[in-house]
């Protein structure tokens, strides 16, 4: 990774852009900006970006195609922005291989949680796994395959602790329906979203402190599920 | 009227051979009857064929008559020679009577034909205008033209163009394609505003006769005037739309830029007086100027956002994205999300925990139970007690209800409060636009739901119910795996 991070930022908005190049040049970044997918293509193949922030709505192309092309020759993150009712292209630019999403509008401190994610995935999927994950009281061994809460041992099925070691291994990113499907179903699978449903419910259950309100396994409305971990 | 070509010849056969008959009684009964007898009787024949079968033939039954009358019975007999002077006052006397006999005989019966043949027509025209009359869509009248084109005019094939905005060719037998020849017969529809169309007709047979070729073109002119109708109507009723739609434009337009003001002012106020440096860097007054900040813009999104799903409803384009989802879910993640508003009151959720996954649409019914819930926020008062609570039905259908203890709403108010921009308190008194629970209508109905509100003891409810059954499909059952 160089040092500062690179930031590459896709938007076709004068004014977000001049937000996001203050406040991310503010926070130590090196901050390149685009205002057309094209331009946007051609500036990360001539100086690879450590995150890529692609807004959805460009007026030359579908975002979706721009993270379909970027995933042609690079694995760096890419975080797409979108408006609320845009759920349909998230999902699918998530599905093309986009590793996060924010719903405009968003605040600063979530963009930058969302980059933190990113930055520390790509080097991650670098370097070793961590054994174990640590979430507030919950404590992941995934390689034991041992689940605890505030110590004690909670025992869970086969199927939910994949599901679970599945969230964990990428905590602080969003998954879509899909991809958990695909992961711990199998592709056969991908589209009962119910089975997904049930089992985060059962895992609620058993690791949240109220299952109703919970602080770990976190909804992604009409996009999937997002746990957070300790930083 | 139609004639084939040989029934006419065979009319003036006819009239002759009448005549031959007669003559040949007459030769028959011999030299019983005398010339001037003769004569008369031979008028009869004439007018009968006058009477029959038209002028023509009367008049070729008169002149044959007169050739035989001489030939067989005035002296000479079979010469066609006369040589008394009587018999040929006589003989010239019968021609005349006999022709104008015919003559009159024969244009009474063809006047008499002609109107039965316009009267024929009128009823035609009229059946026309009478099938015609109450339709307002082009192809409806089109389809009655052509039906009435092809009875009328006994043709194989009718095919109808219309040329206004919504070009269409429609043809007559339905689903049948047009002979490959020419067209017999083709006439257009002329209406005020120019050609609206045409209409071409199939039928082998004699051309058509004049008066065809008159009511082909006053079939095409009732068309013409439907067609036209049709439009006028059209017209006005796009005409009413528009007028509604801009009076709700109006409407919202006021509506949404008050809404929109508040919390920018309050945004303005907050960030000016950051910026002028009056506030202190750590005083609790900064943090809560920037919390209002933060408050409300988050109160314009939802605003925006509101107006964002009225637009799509509108659109129809609010299709609800179904899959199984479990309602517990979907109530605790916006109770998540309305943490901060929810804090002045007392929020209870009462969801069984062997509910059956409904068939909705996560998003959408996340939206439901929000605006549901900030609108029950909205007007009960503070500290007071919220439920959320639902059950499965006898008929397997969800009913769900957020009720709180807020004031009633007066009977006349509970049908129209989903309606579009309806409040019943006073603008000013209560912020919204209005929008939020005519989205809760139109998702709740896009699931096949109802929604609806009571007034109940000490408070006020929402209702709504929710199909449990997905195209047929039941609710998947809980999976079952051991630890």
């Amino acid at each position: 990774m160089s040092n500062p991070p690179h930031i590459l930022v896709i938007d076709d908005e004068p004014q977000i852009l001049r937000a996001l190049r203050t406040i991310l040049t503010e926070k130590q970044f090196k901050v390149t900006t685009a205002s057309r997918g094209e331009e946007g293509l051609s500036l990360a193949a001539a100086n690879v970006p450590d995150v890529v922030i692609l807004d959805l709505g460009l007026p030359d192309m579908d975002g979706i195609e721009v993270c379909a092309r970027l995933r042609e020759w690079t694995q760096c993150p890419i975080i797409v922005l979108s408006v609320r009712e845009g759920e349909k292209d998230k999902v699918a630019a998530l599905d093309k291989g986009a590793d996060d999403y924010l719903t405009k509008p968003f605040g600063i401190q979530e963009l930058l949680a969302r980059v933190r994610v990113a930055l520390r995935h790509a080097s991650r999927a670098q370097g070793a796994q961590e054994a174990t994950v640590q979430a507030g009281p919950l404590s992941i061994d995934l390689a034991w395959h041992v689940v605890t809460r505030g110590g004690e041992e909670v025992k869970l099925t086969a199927t939910e602790f994949k599901l679970l070691a599945y969230l964990a291994a990428n905590r602080g990113r969003v998954l879509t329906h899909r991809s958990i499907l695909t992961q711990v179903w199998g592709p056969a699978d991908a589209d009962h979203t119910e089975y997904v449903r049930v089992y985060i419910r059962q895992l609620r259950r058993k690791l949240e402190a109220d299952p109703e309100r919970p602080e770990y396994i976190i909804t992604e409305p009409g996009v999937g599920y997002r746990f957070l971990a300790d930083e | 009227m139609r004639f084939p070509a040989l029934s006419h010849l065979l009319r003036y056969l006819a009239a002759v051979g009448l005549m031959a008959v007669t003559t040949a009684a007459f030769v028959a009964a011999g030299r019983a009857l005398t010339p001037p007898l003769v004569a008369l009787l031979y008028l009869l024949p004439v007018g009968l064929s006058a009477a029959v079968w038209g002028l023509g033939p009367g008049i070729a039954s008169a002149l044959s008559g007169f050739l035989t009358f001489n030939y067989f019975f005035i002296e000479p007999y079979h010469t066609l020679t006369v040589h008394r002077p009587s018999d040929l006052i006589m003989l010239v006397v019968f021609l005349i009577v006999a022709v104008v006999i015919s003559q009159l005989v024969g244009s009474a019966q063809s006047g008499l034909a002609e109107a039965q043949a316009r009267e024929r027509e009128a009823t035609r025209l009229y059946e026309l205008s009478v099938a015609l009359g109450g339709w307002h869509d082009e192809r409806s009248i089109a389809g009655i033209l052509a039906r009435h084109f092809q009875t009328t005019f006994h043709a194989e094939h009718v095919e109808l163009s219309v040329t206004t905005e919504g070009l269409f060719t429609l043809q007559q037998p339905a689903e049948s394609a047009p002979p490959t020849r020419p067209p017999e017969l083709s006439v257009s529809i002329q209406a005020a505003r120019g050609v609206l169309g045409d209409i071409r007709l199939w039928r082998a047979g004699p051309p058509p006769t004049s008066a065809e070729r008159r009511l082909l073109r006053t079939f095409a002119s009732q068309g013409a005037l439907a067609l036209e109708r049709a439009w006028l109507a059209q017209a006005e009723s796009r005409a009413r739309v528009l007028e509604e739609s801009d009076r709700l434009k109006t409407a919202i337009l006021s509506s949404v830029s008050h809404e929109l003001r508040t919390p920018l002012s309050t945004i303005k106020a907050a960030i000016s007086s950051l910026r002028s440096e009056e506030v202190g860097w750590d005083s609790g007054a900064r943090a809560d100027l920037i919390a209002a900040i933060d408050e409300e813009s988050d109160h314009l999104n939802f605003l925006v956002g509101n107006l964002l799903d009225m637009s799509r409803l509108e659109s129809g384009a609010l299709q609800p994205q179904r899959g199984w989802n479990i309602l517990s879910e979907i109530v605790g993640s916006v109770l998540q999300r309305m943490r901060r508003l929810t804090e002045q009151h007392q929020i209870e959720v009462d969801l069984p925990d062997d509910l059956p996954m409904a068939p909705v649409d996560y998003v959408q019914m996340e939206q439901v139970f929000s605006n549901l819930l900030s609108n029950s926020l909205k007007y009960a008062p503070a500290g007071t007690l919220i439920r959320i609570e639902a059950r499965i039905q006898p008929d397997t259908s969800l009913i769900v209800q957020v009720s709180n203890q807020g004031p009633p709403v007066p009977e006349e108010h509970l049908d129209r409060i989903f309606d579009k921009f309806y409040r019943i308190t006073a603008a000013e008194r209560v912020s919204g636009i209005g929008l939020g629970l005519s989205i809760c209508k139109g998702i709740v109905e896009a699931h096949g739901g109802r929604i609806w509100a009571e007034n109940h003891e000490g408070g006020f409810a929402f209702k709504f119910t929710l199909p449990l059954d997905w195209d047929g499909a039941q609710p998947p059952p809980p999976p079952v795996e051991m630890v």
